[in-house]
C-alpha cells in the first residue's frame, strides 16, 4: 500500500501543480494584505516622507529624529507604558489566573460554570469593555457609589483623571476583559498532569502552595509559554481601551500612551495640536516595533522550550 | 474516598472558593450594573447606580436605536463577520490540506511562512495597507474589511487545519483516489466532514476577532452607512457620553448578538480556547 503511494507521488508532477492550486488563493490574499505592506513598511522606514509620498533614501534620520527631542519623549514613556502593562498583565492576570485555574482544578464541580462566567469578557469586543468601563469608572458612577458606600473612598472619584491611576486601571480593565483565557489554558494544561502525582505528594505531606509550586508549575511550561508569548503580543498592540476610554492622545498628559496610540497619531494625524502626519517616524516606530515583537516572542519561546521537562 | 475522610483538605479549599467567587462577582456586577441602568433615567443612575429601576421601560433602547443607527451597524458587522468566516474557511481549509497531506519538498518552508502571520504586528503596516486600500478602491468598503481580516486570519485558520488533517490516517483518502475522486472532492468529501471540530474552532474565533474589531474599521471606514458596531458604538459613546441611561442601552444592545452565541456555544468556546490559548 505505502510503496504504491510513494511511487505514484514521485512521477505525478501534476501534484506540485495541484498543491501550488490549492495554496495559492490564501497565499494571494495573504501576501497581498499582510506580507506586502509589512515589507514596503520596514523598507519605507529609511526613506524621507512628504505627506503620504515617499522621497529619498535617508538612512537612519528616521530613526534619530525618533530617539531624539520631542519625540525621544514620548517613545520612551509609551515603551515604558507597554512595559508596565506586560509585566501588570503577567501578574495581574496570568498569575491570578494560575491560581483560580489551579482552585479550580481541585474542586472540579462547578469549573465550567466559573470557566463559562469568567471567559465571558473574553468575546466581548475591548470597544464595548472599555466604554463599559468608562462608564462605570466616572464621576457618580458606580464604582464611586459602591467605594462611598464600603467606606474605602470619599468624595468624587476620578481615578482616570489622575495620570498616576489612570495606566494601572486601564492594565485592570485589560485583565478584566481577559482573565477566562489564562484560566482555561492553565486548567486545560492540569488536567493533563496524572492525578496520581498530587495524590501521592499528598499522602508525602506536601501543602497546596508546594505542590503548585513544585509539581504543576513545572510540568505547565508549555501552557505558561503560549499564555506568556501571546500576552506579550497583545499587550504591544494594545490600543482600544486607550483609544475608548482615554483618547487616541492617552490622557491625561500621555500617562496612558502606548506604542500603537503614539504610532495611529503619527500615521494617520493626530499628533499635536495641528494634527500633522509624520509617515516617516510613524514606519520607523513600526519598524522598532516589529522588531521587539518579533525579537521577543523567539527569545521567549526559545526560553520556554529549553526550561520544559518531560511529564 | 478521599474527599469524605479528609475534612482538613476540604478546608484547605475553602480559599480557592472564595477567591473563584469573588472573581465571579467582579464579572458579573458590571454586567448587572449595565443591565439595570438600561432601564434608568441618567438622574436615577446617579441618585441609585445599583438598585432595580422604577420602571422596566424600554425607552431608553428606542432611543439609543434610532439615535445610533444600530441596526445598520449590526447588518454591516454581520456581513463582513459572515463574509470572512466563510472566505478564511474556505482558502485555509484548501492550503492546509496539500501542506499537511502531500510530501512536499516545499510543503514545511510555505507552511512556516504562514505560520509567521501569527505573530506579525499588521498594525504597524496600517500606512502601507491604506495606501494598498486607496489604490485598490477598496476604502470606505465592507468587502475590502473582510479582504483585510481574511489575510489576517488565515495563518490561524491554516494553523488549526494543518494540525488537525496532519493526524489522520492516509487510508482515508486512499480508496477514493483509486475510484478515481479527485482532490477536490476528496478534500470537501472525505477530508473536511472528519476535521469538523476544527471548522468549529476556525469559525467561531474568526467570528470574534472579526466581530469585535475596532481598528480598521477606524482607519478604513469613514461612511456612517458602512460602520459596524464597534467603530459606531465608540463614536455614539463620544456623543452622549452625559445621556447614560441610552449609552447604556446602546451598550447592550451591541452586547446582545454576542452574549447569545456565547450561551449556545460557551463548551466550543471553553475548549477551543483552552486548547491552545488560540485568540488573538
Amino acid at each position: 500500500m505505502s510503496k504504491q503511494r510513494i511511487a505514484y507521488e514521485r512521477v505525478a508532477i501534476g501534484r506540485h501543480l495541484t498543491a501550488l492550486l490549492f495554496v495559492l488563493p490564501a497565499l494571494l490574499v495573504y501576501g497581498l494584505f499582510v506580507l506586502y505592506p509589512l515589507a514596503v513598511s520596514l523598507w519605507g522606514s529609511v526613506f524621507e516622507w512628504r505627506g503620504l509620498r515617499q522621497l529619498g533614501f535617508s538612512g537612519l534620520s528616521n530613526f534619530i529624529r525618533l530617539f531624539a527631542f520631542p519625540n525621544g519623549e514620548r517613545l520612551g514613556g509609551a515603551l515604558w507604558h507597554n512595559a508596565a502593562w506586560f509585566a501588570g498583565i503577567m501578574l495581574f492576570q496570568n498569575g491570578l489566573g494560575l491560581l483560580f485555574a489551579y482552585a479550580l482544578f481541585w474542586s472540579r464541580k462547578g469549573a465550567a460554570f466559573f470557566q463559562s462566567v469568567f471567559f465571558f469578557p473574553a468575546v466581548l469586543s475591548p470597544v464595548i469593555v472599555g466604554a463599559l468601563w468608562r462608564l462605570l469608572l466616572a464621576p457618580n458612577g458606580a464604582v464611586e457609589w459602591m467605594l462611598n458606600g464600603l467606606g474605602l473612598h470619599e468624595g468624587r472619584l476620578t481615578v482616570l483623571g489622575d495620570s498616576s491611576w489612570a495606566l494601572w486601571i486601564l492594565i485592570a480593565i485589560d485583565a478584566w476583559n481577559w482573565m477566562g483565557l489564562p484560566v482555561l489554558v492553565f486548567t486545560a494544561g492540569l488536567r493533563q498532569i496524572s492525578y496520581e502525582v498530587f495524590e501521592a505528594a499528598r499522602i508525602d505531606g506536601a501543602g497546596q502552595t508546594r505542590m503548585l509550586f513544585t509539581i504543576a508549575m513545572p510540568l505547565l511550561v508549555p501552557a505558561l509559554s503560549s499564555v506568556t508569548t501571546l500576552s506579550f503580543i497583545n499587550t504591544f498592540n494594545q490600543f482600544d481601551i486607550v483609544y475608548v476610554m482615554q483618547g487616541v492622545q492617552g490622557n491625561p498628559s500621555f500617562s496612558t500612551d502606548t506604542l500603537v496610540t503614539y504610532f495611529y497619531r503619527l500615521a494617520f494625524g493626530a499628533e499635536g495640536s495641528v494634527g500633522i502626519t509624520d509617515i516617516g517616524l510613524a514606519l520607523a516606530l513600526g519598524t522598532l516595533l516589529f522588531l521587539v515583537l518579533t525579537v521577543g516572542t523567539m527569545l521567549m519561546l526559545r526560553g520556554f522550550e529549553r526550561a520544559s521537562v518531560q511529564p | 474516598m478521599s474527599s469524605a475522610l479528609h475534612p482538613a483538605a476540604q478546608l484547605a479549599r475553602l480559599p480557592g472558593w472564595v477567591a473563584l467567587l469573588l472573581w465571579t462577582a467582579v464579572v458579573v456586577l458590571p454586567l448587572y450594573v449595565l443591565v439595570v441602568s438600561c432601564f434608568k433615567t441618567t438622574a436615577e443612575i446617579y441618585i441609585n447606580p445599583m438598585g432595580l429601576p422604577a420602571s422596566w421601560s424600554p425607552t431608553n433602547f428606542i432611543t439609543a436605536w434610532h439615535r445610533a443607527n444600530l441596526g445598520q451597524n449590526l447588518v454591516n458587522s454581520l456581513i463582513v463577520t459572515v463574509g470572512a468566516v466563510v472566505v478564511t474557511l474556505l482558502v485555509s481549509a484548501m492550503a492546509a490540506y496539500p501542506l499537511s497531506r502531500f510530501r512536499l519538498r516545499w510543503g514545511t518552508a510555505m507552511l512556516g511562512l504562514f505560520l509567521v502571520g501569527i505573530m506579525l504586528p499588521i498594525r504597524l503596516a496600517s500606512v502601507e495597507l491604506f495606501t494598498l486600500m486607496a489604490d485598490l478602491n477598496l476604502l470606505d468598503s465592507l468587502f475590502g474589511l473582510v479582504c483585510v481580516y481574511v489575510a489576517i486570519r488565515i495563518p490561524f485558520a491554516i494553523f488549526i487545519f494543518a494540525n488537525f488533517m496532519r493526524v489522520l490516517p492516509r487510508e482515508l483518502e486512499e480508496a477514493a483516489r483509486l475510484d478515481g475522486a479527485n482532490d477536490l472532492q476528496i478534500l470537501f468529501g472525505i477530508i473536511l466532514p472528519v476535521v469538523m471540530p476544527a471548522i468549529s474552532i476556525v469559525a467561531i474565533f474568526t467570528a470574534i476577532a472579526v466581530w469585535n474589531d475596532f481598528f480598521f474599521p477606524l482607519i478604513f471606514i469613514f461612511d456612517n452607512n458602512l460602520k459596524t458596531v464597534p467603530l459606531a458604538i465608540t463614536s455614539f459613546v463620544g456623543q452622549f457620553r452625559t445621556d447614560w441611561g441610552m449609552v447604556f442601552a446602546a451598550l447592550a444592545i451591541s452586547l446582545a448578538p454576542v452574549l447569545a452565541m456565547y450561551l449556545v456555544l460557551a463548551r466550543q468556546i471553553r475548549e477551543g480556547a483552552g486548547a491552545g490559548g488560540v485568540i488573538t
